[in-house]
């Protein structure tokens, strides 16, 4: 009699225990490897995203994700990838066999190829942006990279930010485009071809690595009759790049570059106040956009992350940047896999990201790209600008990305 | 009758061919890509460090290396990317353009020696990258080019497949690193290697002795180059990228604290321990979390370690420390010490 | 012709270096060592600077001054406890020597980005202004810069000449056996030269500091640009580094005006040909 009493009580806690188990339904976690630049000259640029991405991450796993009937959550991973190609792979086998990442997403670094080679022979999916290596004539290549996706295009975002620069300055005269040596290649080539077609009046410079004293470019930018002056990136060098010009009295000298505003004191600091005012950089505040429409959900999420963040801080957080990468990127692998139906199987998921329209953080755009890049695997961007107001970045002018042939 | 084993010679060098053979079977313990992906980095700067110990057995500092890694490994990508031709013609030729540029620079810059030679090596690194990063229509510009692994080679029944798995390249380096190992402590017990150090300690009395002093140091500079030519070669296919700021610099700095702080008294076993310590001592730097304490860590690590060890010493000469005063016990005795 | 524009950045940029390469020749002649620190301590002078200036509110040239005893300090600490410590009295004792000093480059920016942080600062509010003279404008900061260095320099040159020490460092850096006998410690002047070469470096970043960025990495191209002023000056010689510092100065710009980026490429074949066809630069000394 005992017996049957213990063996009947096992049995009713066992499936008591179960049932409870399927009951509170709890949400099985999906790994998502971030290889980004934690350390040397870029790092403040990785570093900052850490915290939002972190907090939107939460507010996302509230309510998660549904596949075939599960919910599902995700875990960011990061790695500091040094921004080098040897860090990049490091970065990237150690997500990928160390910690048990099937995901990479949030990339933005320069070190496609070495991530892409191993993330693609390990059938890992890698949402990263075009730029650099990953332009049409490039080293991407569908066939060799079938797991590698587009979910920024930085490198067609930059033509975007030129169109929208004209549109916010109808009467400009010039636009000079500065780069480092470091970014030269044939991406320029299709860049230019697109100034040409659509006939902007443009003049290029280049400067090599290292530079800080910048006097010269501004010189032949000057004389080659350039008002605006948009740096392709390189913090640090646009900021010198404003101090420069002021100092050498071309007050009216417009600058800008490609990348969001980390801090607008910085440029202030290190610019001076007067020179740093009417600087042009990318905006990402999803809730400012007038042409693009973003899903009032998302919007208030993103408020509510610059509210805990500021929170965390003790001070405003104003940076915007971190909304057009990680949670985007994310969003899209979250509704890539509904529509799968499968967490698992990168070919399916693939499948499903191919061509596919998805609805982020900064708004609802169609995989495009078949013929450009060789596969419908490049996300849209709004392509909005801000400028320096003061000690803020206000709204400057947006021109949302065309669909890519 | 029993033959006399010296056993103070023999035991240190059973433990270390027990290590070896150890590192040579890891793959049938672990298959973990990183792992291996540790030891075949810290194999390819070993052969790199072993190079430039061997140039400075001539007395020569050579702050270039990076150079020959670079030219080993565009050769060799541009020859198979560009040119289609397969992995291994392409990695002889890699050794053989590196050794061709090391015999030339060398005849022209190891006149001059000294603090010049090792200022013209560190320029030289600079133009192999600005030629890799100005000639575009060749070497892709600063976006470099995009390799391939070798193609898979088939003896037997058994397939030895590089792009599906990691084991191929571990035991290629392997060989590598073993055959490079051989060579160069070889070239050291011979009356080539004598003769380096010969002209290194004092070069005024070496020419009076009839010592041919350039052919001594081209010599030395070019078996380096050619080696490490291999070197760059596979590390541009075990990465399949190779880019124009990936070999430069920094990395022939690099190169010289493997060499230095694993030990110039040994061609071969000071660079390989050198370079596989600190190699995974920054792969668990990298690991850490707080910004800014990677290159603290690794600065302050190097430079404890030179202050620490005895003068002119370093990590390899400790093996030998270790056993003697450790193991045997053995009393120290000092030489006088010759005053300078 | 470049603009007046072009020359004045030359100046500008000939002062740094100019200052630079001084104190990295200075110690070289008396340690007989490249320090390859230097451009730390640069970059260390100029964080002095920048929270003596921020977070104390000192004026600017006291701080200019406090950077100097503080990272001269620093110097000579780290010449008395690393570099004595490691070199060995060989051919090869500079080896052990070159590494620690490139080891310390790491550890100095590691500290640096763990202590300030690594993003961006910047000094603007120094001296803030511009003064026009009719086709082109000069910001008070180039002027303070021009001065300061030609201060730096004049007081460089009465030291050496005209004082007990700078007596002991020319005999030391021309004849140190005949000057030991002459009863100068060659020791005490090591660690008096290693202070005032570290000194220099701490004044050009502090300087330089309201015109570029304040940032843990920007010791690196200064150390590269001095190693190739004394290249082309000559390796032992003061006014080597000052010619040198001056001609790598005014090329930099006025090249890079007519050829953009090109300039890099121009600058190294100028320091290979030199190296290759006279190695001791300008005004070194000939070698045997």
């Amino acid at each position: 009699m005992k017996k049957w009493y213990s063996r009947a009580t096992i049995l009713a806690i066992v499936t008591l225990l179960g049932m409870s188990g399927i009951a509170l339904g709890q949400p099985t976690v999906i790994k998502v490897g971030l290889p980004t630049v934690l350390s040397g000259p870029a790092a403040p640029w990785g570093q900052i995203g850490m915290d939002p991405y972190l907090a939107w991450i939460e507010l996302f796993n509230k309510e998660g994700f549904k596949v075939g009937g599960k919910t599902y959550n995700f875990k960011l991973v990061t790695v500091d990838d040094k921004n080098t190609p040897e860090g990049g792979a490091a970065a990237a086998k150690q997500l990928i066999f160390g910690d048990g990442c099937k995901f990479l997403a949030g990339h933005w670094s320069w070190n496609f190829p070495a991530v892409a080679a191993v993330s693609n022979q390990a059938k890992v999916i890698f949402l990263t942006r075009t730029g650099n290596e990953a332009v049409p004539g490039g080293v991407y290549d569908p066939k060799k990279q079938p797991y590698t996706v587009f979910a920024n295009p930085s490198h067609d975002q930059f033509i975007s930010d030129l169109f929208a620069l004209v549109e916010a300055f109808p009467n400009y005269k010039k636009i000079g485009i500065l780069d480092c040596t470091i970014g030269k290649g044939i991406g320029w080539d299709y860049v230019e071809a697109e100034l040409k077609k659509a006939g902007v009046r443009y003049h290029m410079e280049w400067f090599p690595f290292g530079t800080q004293d910048f006097t010269p470019y501004i010189t032949r930018f000057k004389e080659a009759g350039s008002d605006i002056v948009y740096v392709a990136g390189w913090v640090g060098e646009s900021m010198m790049f404003a101090k420069q010009r002021w100092a050498m009295g071309y007050k009216e000298m417009r600058v800008g570059h490609s990348g969001p505003f980390v801090d607008v004191n910085m440029y202030n600091a290190v610019c001076g106040l007067d020179a740093a005012q009417g600087f042009i950089g990318q905006y990402w505040a999803n809730w400012d956009f007038n042409k693009t429409k973003v899903n009032p959900k998302y919007i208030a999420m993103c408020q509510e992350v610059m509210k805990i963040v500021s929170q965390k801080h003790g001070k405003p957080f104003a940076y915007s940047g971190w909304i057009g990468w990680g949670p985007s990127h994310l969003l899209i692998l979250a509704q890539a896999m509904e529509k799968a139906g499968t967490v698992d199987d990168p070919e399916v998921i693939m499948k499903a990201i191919r061509g596919g329209t998805f609805d982020t953080t900064t708004g609802k755009w169609t995989m495009s790209g078949a013929k450009t890049y060789g596969s419908p695997v490049v996300f849209g961007t709004p392509s909005a600008l801000s400028m320096i107001k003061g000690d803020k970045e206000v709204y400057l002018s947006e021109h949302p990305m065309k669909p890519l042939p | 009758m029993m033959p006399f084993l010296d056993y103070k010679n023999v035991v240190p060098k059973t433990v270390i061919g027990l290590l070896v053979a150890l590192i040579v079977i890891l793959p049938v313990f672990t298959t973990n890509v990183i792992t291996l992906s540790i030891f075949i980095s810290s194999g390819i700067w070993a052969i790199a460090a072993m190079g430039f110990t061997l140039v400075l057995r001539t007395g020569q500092f050579s702050l270039g290396q990076g150079a020959f890694m670079a030219l080993g490994g565009y050769t060799s990508a541009i020859l198979t990317v560009k040119l289609g031709m397969p992995f291994w013609p392409s990695f002889f030729l890699a050794g053989i353009v590196s050794g061709i540029v090391a015999l030339l620079v060398g005849s022209v810059v190891l006149r001059v020696g000294g603090t010049y030679f090792s200022i013209i090596t560190l320029a030289l690194a600079e133009v192999v990258r600005i030629i890799a990063q100005q000639w575009e229509p060749v070497t892709r510009g600063t976006r470099g080019l995009i390799t391939s692994p070798p193609d898979p080679i088939v003896l037997g029944g058994l397939e030895i497949n590089f792009a599906t798995s990691t084991v191929p390249y571990f035991y290629f380096t392997v060989c590598l690193v073993a055959i490079t190992a051989l060579i160069f402590w070889q070239i050291g017990e011979s009356r080539l290697g004598r003769s380096f150090a010969g002209i290194a300690l004092n070069p005024v009395l070496a020419e009076h002795q009839g010592m041919h002093l350039m052919r001594y140091r081209v010599i030395a500079f070019t078996v380096a180059g050619v080696f490490t030519g291999f070197a760059g070669c596979l590390y541009a296919h075990f990465l399949t990228v190779i880019t124009p700021y990936m070999l430069g610099l920094w990395q022939s700095i690099q190169i010289m604290i493997m060499s230095i702080v694993g030990g110039i008294s040994s061609l071969a076993g000071g660079p390989i321990i050198g370079a596989i310590l600190l190699y995974t001592f920054g792969i668990y730097l990298s690991r850490l979390e707080i910004y800014g304490i990677q290159q603290l860590l690794f600065g302050a690590a190097v430079v404890l370690v030179l202050l620490f060890l005895p003068k002119g010493t370093g990590l390899v000469d400790l093996w030998e420390r270790f056993w003697r005063k450790v193991v045997w016990r053995e009393e120290e005795y000092e030489p006088d010490t010759p005053d300078d | 012709m470049p603009p007046v524009g072009i020359w004045i950045d030359g100046l500008i940029q000939s002062c740094i270096y100019m200052t630079m390469a001084f104190g990295m020749v200075l110690v070289f002649s008396i340690l007989g060592i490249l320090n390859w620190t230097h451009g730390q301590f640069y970059m260390l002078g100029a964080f002095v600077v920048y929270y003596a200036v921020t977070a104390a509110g000192i004026p600017f040239p006291i701080s200019i001054l406090i950077s100097a005893v503080v990272i001269g300090g620093l110097g000579i600490l780290v010449e008395k406890f690393i570099i004595e410590r490691v070199s060995v009295p060989s051919a090869q004792g500079a080896l052990y020597v070159t590494v620690a000093t490139i080891a310390l480059i790491f550890f100095f920016e590691g500290t640096a980005s763990m202590l300030f942080g690594m993003q961006d600062k910047g000094l603007a509010m120094v001296l803030p202004g511009v003064l026009n003279l009719g086709s082109f404008s000069v910001s008070y900061q180039k002027i303070a810069v021009v001065i300061f260095t030609l201060v730096i320099m004049i007081t460089m040159y009465i030291v050496l000449n005209h004082t007990k020490v700078g007596l002991a460092i020319r005999a030391a850096a021309q004849e140190p056996v005949a000057a030991s006998l002459y009863g100068v410690s060659v020791e005490r002047l090591s660690l008096i030269v290693m202070g005032i070469g570290c000194a220099l470096a701490a004044m050009a970043g502090s300087i330089m500091a309201p015109l570029y960025v304040v940032n843990p990495f920007i010791g690196g191209i200064p150390m590269i640009m001095s190693l190739l002023a004394i290249v082309i000056g000559g390796l032992g010689s003061l006014t080597g580094a000052i010619v040198g510092g001056i001609i790598l100065g005014f090329l930099n710009s006025v090249v890079a005006y007519h050829l953009s980026y090109f300039s890099e490429v121009v600058l190294f074949l100028l320091v290979i040909i030199i190296l290759l066809v006279r190695p001791q630069g300008l005004f070194g000394a000939s070698l045997k």
